[in-house]
């Protein structure tokens, strides 16, 4: 990333850089059963680039990323009102396909949770809600998700075992390979190595290096020496507010606001 | 502390774990006599059946099971209407209640909300609380002319092959079987078919909590991933929530099975009591249990081994039953990989 390119102005940091903003988030609230949970949220997300979020538990980070696919929506009395913008389109409104929407935004959450499946219907699943594949296609389709998400050469040869029987750590990739199986635009990661242990975690770091390239990553993680280490960009929420967004290095570095630095130093959270 | 103190604490440990070890013991073999006596009752009446049918048994030898006599004029006894009747009122049960007990519990653990679902979870229980006969009565006296009335002469007309006006519909002339299902010159409403309906309304309720109850522990960040994939509810449940909870759905459809399967009282209030067979479903039948009730108290001597004969019999057929079940769930498991 051009890092001189960015403005210190945190909400414009990502418009202003040579790099297009994917998602872009505007005035959003969220309610949970009248509970103000986020407060008037405004942030670019640029394209291929790792955005983590960070804050305090309940600060509100989990609650934004999973706007970003509605998942949300599953539940009664949660509201989201303001605008989210993929690719110029606002996904909040209601009209935008919710098939659509979770076939261009992947998810993967906290705890890995193969479905009750064997490994290559895991992945296949989803591919099928939104295309039809001959055998073979969906063979290679299942093969090429699975070496992206760097699980191939260890499940390869039982493919028809339930997915169950992975560890942990695989199980996690696998479901990150379920995941851009799809094809998704954006990957939303929710806490995803909060569950392993760190020989597993590190495998998923250098995973999200890698899938970098094809895709917009949004991390959601607890761990503040993750994002410095995978993230191109940091957010730090606090309050359900955006405190700061910027450069992940700036973030680390030279915070530009207290409330920021208090939370990196460790003062609180 | 003083060194007296010790010893006298050190002592009443020795004492505490020899007592502990004891009362495992006897706790233990308290657990084993529960866990057995099922078993013993179990072995019991299946051989107090099978003791009391000897002399049909042996009198009849294999034919009784597959004779359709049942005259006690002559003394010949033979056991197939009652078990086709048994098991073909729990399979119809089973067809009706099923999808609707499957229904009824994703609307409630699914899609209702929050402020309906414990009311009508609760309705649900009530209604498993009826005791038998009220649904034998209401099938008798509300459900069986109203069928008659109005439902049997739509089946007969439509899929049977013996319509009231000479002319056979295109489904009965095209599909095998269902013709002889639907065709029925029997003027009332008792039948097998009324049986297996009033038996679904019954079994209802607790393949419904059941799965209801299996349903609520599949964990939440299961589903979502499921649907961040883009599944629909519908895909949800079926393909995730149905296979987590298969082997407890199982349970539970086969709970209600056993139920129809026994049930006295309702079926044979509906059911005809005909000792014939016949391939209609709007005919009347008889059931292994509705014939027990039926004539026991008049019976003696072979009519009576006979009965008891029958009684085995429905013992052999909710094993087989269960057996199914494990064989089922077994072939299913191989098929996830596991």
């Amino acid at each position: 990333m051009t890092d001189s390119a960015l403005a210190t102005n945190p909400a414009q940091a990502a418009a202003a850089s040579a790099v297009a903003p994917k998602l872009t988030v505007r005035d959003l609230h969220f309610y949970y059963n009248g509970f103000h949970a986020l407060k008037g949220i405004a942030m670019d997300i640029p394209e291929k680039k790792v955005t983590a979020i960070i804050g305090p538990s309940g600060c509100g980070k989990s609650t934004l990323l999973r706007i970003f696919n509605r998942i949300y929506a599953i539940y009664p009395k949660l509201e989201a009102k303001g605008e989210i913008t993929l690719d110029g389109e606002n996904i909040l409104d209601p009209r935008y396909s919710m098939n659509r929407l979770r076939s261009k935004v992947g998810m993967v959450f906290q705890k890995p949770v193969p479905f009750p499946m064997t490994i290559f219907e895991n992945v296949a699943y989803g591919i099928r809600h939104h295309e039809k594949l001959s055998k073979a296609d969906m063979s290679d389709r299942v093969e090429k998700a699975l070496r992206s998400a760097a699980l191939w050469d260890e499940v390869k040869d039982k493919l028809k075992n339930n997915a169950l029987g992975l560890s942990g750590g695989q199980q996690q990739r696998l479901c990150i390979a379920r995941a851009i199986a799809l094809k998704p635009e954006v990957l939303l990661l929710d806490e995803p190595t909060s569950a392993l242990d760190p020989i597993a975690t590190s495998r998923i770091e250098q995973l999200v290096e890698e899938l970098k390239s094809e895709f917009t990553i949004v991390i959601v993680t607890h761990n503040m020496q993750q994002a410095a280490r995978v993230s191109d960009l940091t957010a730090f929420m606090y309050m359900g507010e955006l405190i700061e967004f910027d450069v992940t290095e700036k973030i680390f570095t030279k915070p530009g606001k207290k409330q920021t630095e208090d939370y990196i130093t460790g003062r609180f959270g | 502390m003083s060194a007296s103190q010790a010893a006298v604490s050190a002592i009443d440990l020795e004492q505490r774990s020899k007592r502990d070890a004891r009362a495992e013991r006897l706790f233990r073999w308290l657990l084993k006599g529960c866990a057995l006596l099922v078993l013993a009752s179990l072995l019991g009446a299946a051989g107090a059946t099978l003791w009391g049918g000897r002399e049909a048994f042996s009198t009849f030898g294999w034919h009784f099971l597959v004779s359709t006599a049942w005259d006690p004029g002559n003394d010949v006894y033979g056991a197939l209407v009652p078990v086709y009747g048994t098991v073909m009122t729990s399979l119809i049960a089973l067809v009706i209640a099923v999808p609707i007990s499957f229904g009824i519990a994703l609307y409630l653990s699914e899609v209702a909300p929050a402020w309906l679902r414990t009311p009508v979870a609760s309705a649900i229980e009530l209604l498993a609380g009826i005791p038998s006969i009220i649904y034998g009565m209401w099938g008798l006296f509300i459900f069986a002319p109203f069928f008659a009335d109005h439902i049997k002469p739509w089946l007969t007309s439509n899929l049977g092959n013996k319509p009231d006006d000479g002319k056979l519909s295109w489904i009965a002339q095209h599909v095998p079987f269902i013709g002889k299902l639907f065709g029925s010159d029997y003027p009332f409403g008792a039948s097998i078919l009324v049986a297996g309906i009033v038996l679904a309304i019954m079994i209802i309720p607790f393949i419904s909590s059941v799965m209801r109850e299996v349903f609520q522990t599949v964990p939440t960040r299961l589903k979502e991933s499921a649907y961040a994939l883009g599944s629909s509810t519908w895909e949800v449940s079926w393909d995730i929530v149905l296979p987590y909870t298969r082997s407890a759905v199982i349970g539970g459809v086969f709970l209600g099975l056993g139920r129809a399967l026994g049930e006295t009282m309702a079926v044979t209030f509906v059911l005809g009591n005909a000792m014939t067979l016949s391939a209609s479903l709007l005919d009347p039948g008889t059931s292994i249990a509705s014939t027990i009730a039926n004539q026991f108290s008049e019976a003696s001597g072979l009519q009576k081994s006979s009965l008891m004969a029958l009684a085995f019999l429905l013992f052999v057929v909710t094993f087989i039953v269960l057996l199914i079940a494990r064989l089922m769930l077994r072939r299913l498991a191989s098929k996830e990989g596991r």
